[in-house]
């Protein structure tokens, strides 16, 4: 009786921290990574980037964040008034969730689930939802196509995306985030799942609505999609959200095909496998920028055909030979 | 086949761009962050026109002749001079020149018999006034040589 209430208080308590850790850690992160994309974009245009506020522009971010935190909310006289406003709230809630299962060090996981894996693809589909009900309560042409948009890209690459992840799950036969990273001691799946790995990081581009298959919010034909109507903080959950989803579908990558927490070949040289772990994850993210900046938008015909002609059936062929693999060998 | 040949290539050619941009990356930034940081301007950049120093005589040459001021298409230069000595020739008091209506055409420094006129390397002219296009020469000359 005593220890069952000491357990879960304890519970309670790495709860807490946990989810203060995470939403602090979250909003930190999305303001690194705006000024990282602000300063790989300029490098890559041969120009600075940010450089007016703090050294090298690094508090440029925060002074955006000011910035919209203190814009009057605008909400257009015919918008549906109460989906509206649940919107950014919808977007910015799932992204949070998925930090209850991601393995960040062996010690470092706040809640080890064994469907760990399901949770995060589970909750990032909300935030389709969530585009949606803002695109279509905005009343706005561009929103609603921009959200119709993404709801079809999303559709199309949630499926590629989970069968190269089964191709993984059935290598390790778990969902399980700590027994995923542990069966990359030795050799990360990269290495043995290419074709999956692949996959995966373009169909999480596409999942994250990034450039090239940024269409929701095609500025150059939708405005800016989706978000075209809001303004201020609102507008600001969906940026915040947009950046912590790169880092969740790149920290999955990390603890599917790059090894988690482990270093290279089980060397683990000395570092502590958190620092491995976000040094991976910031190095994926950093690739998804350098994407950005280099592929132009794909059309949605194109788009739609990539998934569904190459992704897919890439995918079913890989996830076939993995099954074969695992039973006859 | 044309399917998986047009993966491979069309994968490679993302590669490719990927290489391309890669390397831009680590290429030196040819941004000049303006205020703190200036160019050398090329000697040939025309500014607005400036009196030329001889150091013979260690001021300008003009005669206030009045070459420039008929030459000028759009009507820019105002000069006025003095003689100085009973006998001497005029010498140039003032030298004005709208810049917000000179297009830059060279006449003047073509046609100036003592040759004292010359592009300046000038380039701030901005103003919340539009009589901040005008310059006197003379006072400019002077004070660049204080």
């Amino acid at each position: 009786m005593m220890e069952a209430a000491t357990n879960t208080g304890g519970d309670w308590l790495r709860l807490i921290v946990g989810l203060i850790v995470v939403l602090i850690f979250s909003q930190l992160n999305a303001l690194f990574l705006v000024w990282l994309e602000r300063k790989v974009a300029g490098h890559i245009q041969l120009r600075y980037g940010p450089m007016e506020v703090g050294p090298h522009g690094l508090l440029q971010t925060i002074v955006d964040g000011i910035k919209l935190v203190g814009k009057e909310l605008i909400t257009p006289f015919k918008a549906d008034k109460k989906l509206f406003v649940i919107a950014p709230v919808l977007v910015f809630m799932p992204v949070l969730i998925p930090f209850l299962v991601l393995p960040f060090g062996p010690e470092l996981i706040i809640r080890d689930m064994n469907v760990g894996l399901l949770l995060i693809f589970a909750f990032s589909t909300f935030s389709v939802l969530a585009i949606l009900v803002g695109g279509w309560a905005s009343n706005n042409k561009y929103a609603l196509l921009g959200a119709m948009r993404s709801v079809a890209q999303n559709v199309a690459y949630e499926i590629p995306l989970l069968l190269s992840v089964m191709s993984v799950v059935l290598m390790v036969h778990s969902f399980k985030f700590s027994e995923l990273v542990m069966a990359q001691h030795r050799v990360w799946f990269v290495f043995l799942q290419p074709v999956a790995a692949i996959i995966y990081f373009i169909c999480a581009t596409a999942e994250t609505n990034r450039a090239p298959f940024d269409i929701p919010e095609a500025e150059s034909e939708l405005v800016a999609g989706f978000h075209t109507e809001y303004s201020g903080m609102r507008f600001g959950l969906f940026f915040l959200a947009e950046y912590t989803n790169m880092f969740i579908v790149s920290a999955v990558a990390t603890s599917l095909f790059m090894g988690g927490w482990h270093g290279p070949f089980g060397w683990s040289l000395g570092i502590p496998g958190v620092i491995w772990f976000l040094a991976k994850t910031y190095f994926l993210l950093f690739v998804l920028m350098w994407f950005r900046w280099t592929f132009p938008r794909v059309r949605f015909d194109q788009l739609m055909n990539f998934s569904w002609k190459v992704l897919i059936p890439l995918s079913m062929l890989n996830l076939l030979v993995t099954a074969l693999v695992v039973k006859f060998v | 086949m044309g399917y998986w040949k047009d993966i491979v290539v069309g994968g490679w050619s993302l590669v490719e761009g990927m290489k391309v941009t890669g390397r831009a990356l680590f290429k030196p930034v040819v941004t000049v962050q303006y205020p703190r940081q200036r160019l050398e301007l090329s000697p040939a950049y025309r500014g607005h026109i400036e009196l030329k120093v001889f150091p013979e005589t260690g001021t300008h040459g003009c005669i206030a002749c009045g070459t420039c001021q008929r030459v000028c298409p759009s009507g820019v230069i105002k000069v006025q001079g003095v003689k100085q000595h009973a006998r001497g020739g005029k010498v140039a008091t003032h030298y004005v020149i709208d810049f917000t209506r000179c297009s830059l055409c060279g006449l003047c420094v073509e046609s100036c018999p003592t040759q004292t006129l010359q592009f300046s390397t000038e380039y701030e002219m901005e103003g919340p006034s539009r009589w901040d296009g005008v310059v006197d020469l003379v006072t400019r000359m002077e004070e660049s040589r204080s």
